[in-house]
């Protein structure tokens, strides 16, 4: 018995331009087969118990496969003119949904795990930032977030300092924010959005919203799934495969003050598929 | 309780600053040589955030876990914390360090308070380690010759001469490893291709 408040939350399970493109996808949605299609000119998602409540957004269709709790979260920058959409695609990785959220709001692991691209030795450090949980929209937001960069970004030239903002508005989507090197009034925005296969294993759908009109597309693309392929060789090898809600036996630091957070906001609401409560 | 002690790899296949992945009946275990040689067996898991710290690097007499960078001394306590420089690690940050010993060869290890020595094979060396998807029982029915349950050992015809071999075994969650000994001065190809058609022959009657 999976959760009503895990159940009411909205899932993306495919991109939108594929299945418009007159692509079926067969694929599963916590724990259950699922099929995503277009018929008679609308995008349908149906289960083994008939269709689920669907919606289209940021290039990727959302699924709710119990009664939708609120609509769909915003991304207002999604809507701004100039900005580049990008759909990168998908990412298998074995590994618990929220894990792969978790790591997309760390920063610390940039200088080991992404290398003279996101970071690089000795700038290690991570300075304190700010983290609330946001009443009048629930959600988790981490803000003053800065972090010294080779490569930040496929236009940037040289090292940098960025500036982050994170945003997880859903239990299995994130938001970050980031110095946009060619507009330093501006944010690019990256989200990555992960469907539940099951509490073990996921895809991770990366999408931007860029002020980058230089860049091929291919290479954005590139760039960004070879970060998510990096991190894939740490998703799947953290021990325990669930996500620990309870300390237990990790011990945060204060650069992993969005994870707390993160992992509160989930006990709180009750949103534990892919999680451990007890300490192991 | 000498029996208590598992092989999990041999020497020739952990050189210095490297780190490897070993176990211990079901624990899964961080097996790594610092630069100048010494060898640790370590829980394979960050007290970070649970990476296996088999993956981590190492620098100097130290290992570094892959994820965050933490580093970690040889006592296994937390040395350094990358995402804070200026901080010294309260010395509550530490690894379980596992019992872990190199003779003839072989690589062992053990729970931390064990005592006494691996057994001893005398007249042997190190010929290879190699993975198998059946059990012991269909080790020894494929080759009858060998005897024993956690060291197989026996006189095998290796290119038409009798030859000595021990082979030690280490449980997995898909199967087992076997960590092969033969007698010094064996011809080395010839063993390793017997242990190959051994390992076909054993799945067979695994599977059978
Ligand atoms: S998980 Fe090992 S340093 Fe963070």
């Amino acid at each position: 018995m999976i959760a009503p408040e895990v159940m009411n939350e909205w899932y993306p399970v495919a991109m939108a331009a594929q299945i418009c493109a007159g692509q079926r996808r067969v694929t599963q949605l916590l724990g259950q087969p699922i099929t995503v299609h277009v018929q008679d000119g609308v995008i349908v998602v149906t289960g083994q118990a008939g269709p689920l409540h669907v919606t289209e957004a940021f290039g990727h269709v959302w699924a709710c496969p119990g009664t939708p709790a609120h609509p769909l979260f915003p991304i207002p920058e999604a809507l701004e003119t100039g900005r580049r959409l990008v759909d990168v695609g998908v990412v298998r990785v074995k590994c618990s949904p929220l894990r792969a959220v978790e790591n997309f709001l760390d920063i610390a692991h940039f200088p080991f795990v992404h290398t003279d691209v996101l970071g690089a030795e000795p700038h290690t450090e991570v300075n304190r930032y700010e983290v609330q949980i946001r009443e009048d929209s629930d959600e988790v937001w981490a803000t003053k977030v800065t972090f010294y960069q080779p490569q930040a970004a496929k236009s940037a030239e040289g090292g940098i300092v960025t500036q982050y903002m994170y945003r997880v508005p859903a239990p299995t989507a994130a938001v970050l924010y980031k110095t946009c090197p060619a507009r330093p009034d501006a944010w690019d925005v990256i989200g990555i959005f992960v469907q539940p296969l099951s509490e073990e294993l996921c895809d991770v759908w990366p999408w931007m919203a860029l002020y980058d009109d230089a860049t091929p597309q291919a290479e954005l693309i590139a760039f960004q799934q070879m970060i998510f392929l990096q991190d894939r060789s740490i998703l799947e090898n953290q021990i325990p495969r669930l996500l620990p809600l309870d300390p237990g036996m990790e011990i945060p630091t204060q650069a992993d003050l969005t994870s707390i957070a993160y992992r509160r906001w989930l006990k709180k609401r009750g949103l534990t598929y892919g999680a451990q409560m007890v300490a192991a | 309780m000498t029996q208590r002690w598992t092989a999990t790899g041999l020497s020739q296949d952990l050189p210095k600053a490297v780190a490897m992945a070993g176990h211990w009946q079901g624990h899964d275990l961080a097996v790594w040589r610092s630069a100048s040689g010494r060898l640790q067996a370590w829980n394979d898991r960050c007290p970070h955030r649970g990476m296996r710290l088999s993956h981590g690097f190492v620098r100097g007499e130290t290992l570094a876990c892959i994820y965050h960078g933490w580093v970690y001394g040889a006592d296994g306590g937390c040395k350094h914390i990358p995402a804070h420089p200026a901080l010294t690690p309260p010395a509550t940050i530490r690894v379980a360090a596992f019992a872990c010993v190199e003779q003839d060869g072989v690589i062992w290890v053990a729970p931390a308070e064990t005592v006494g020595a691996p057994v001893a094979l005398r007249g042997l060396q190190p010929l290879r380690s190699i993975s198998l998807t059946c059990d012991v029982v269909a080790v020894r029915l494929a080759e009858p010759a060998l005897s024993g349950d956690d060291v197989l050992r026996g006189l095998v015809q290796i290119g038409g001469q009798a030859c000595e071999v021990c082979l030690l075994v280490q449980h997995g969650a898909s199967g087992l490893t076997l960590h092969a000994l033969c007698a010094v001065g064996a011809d080395r190809i010839a063993a390793s291709r017997w242990l190959e058609d051994l390992r076909r022959r054993a799945e067979r009657k695994g599977a059978a």
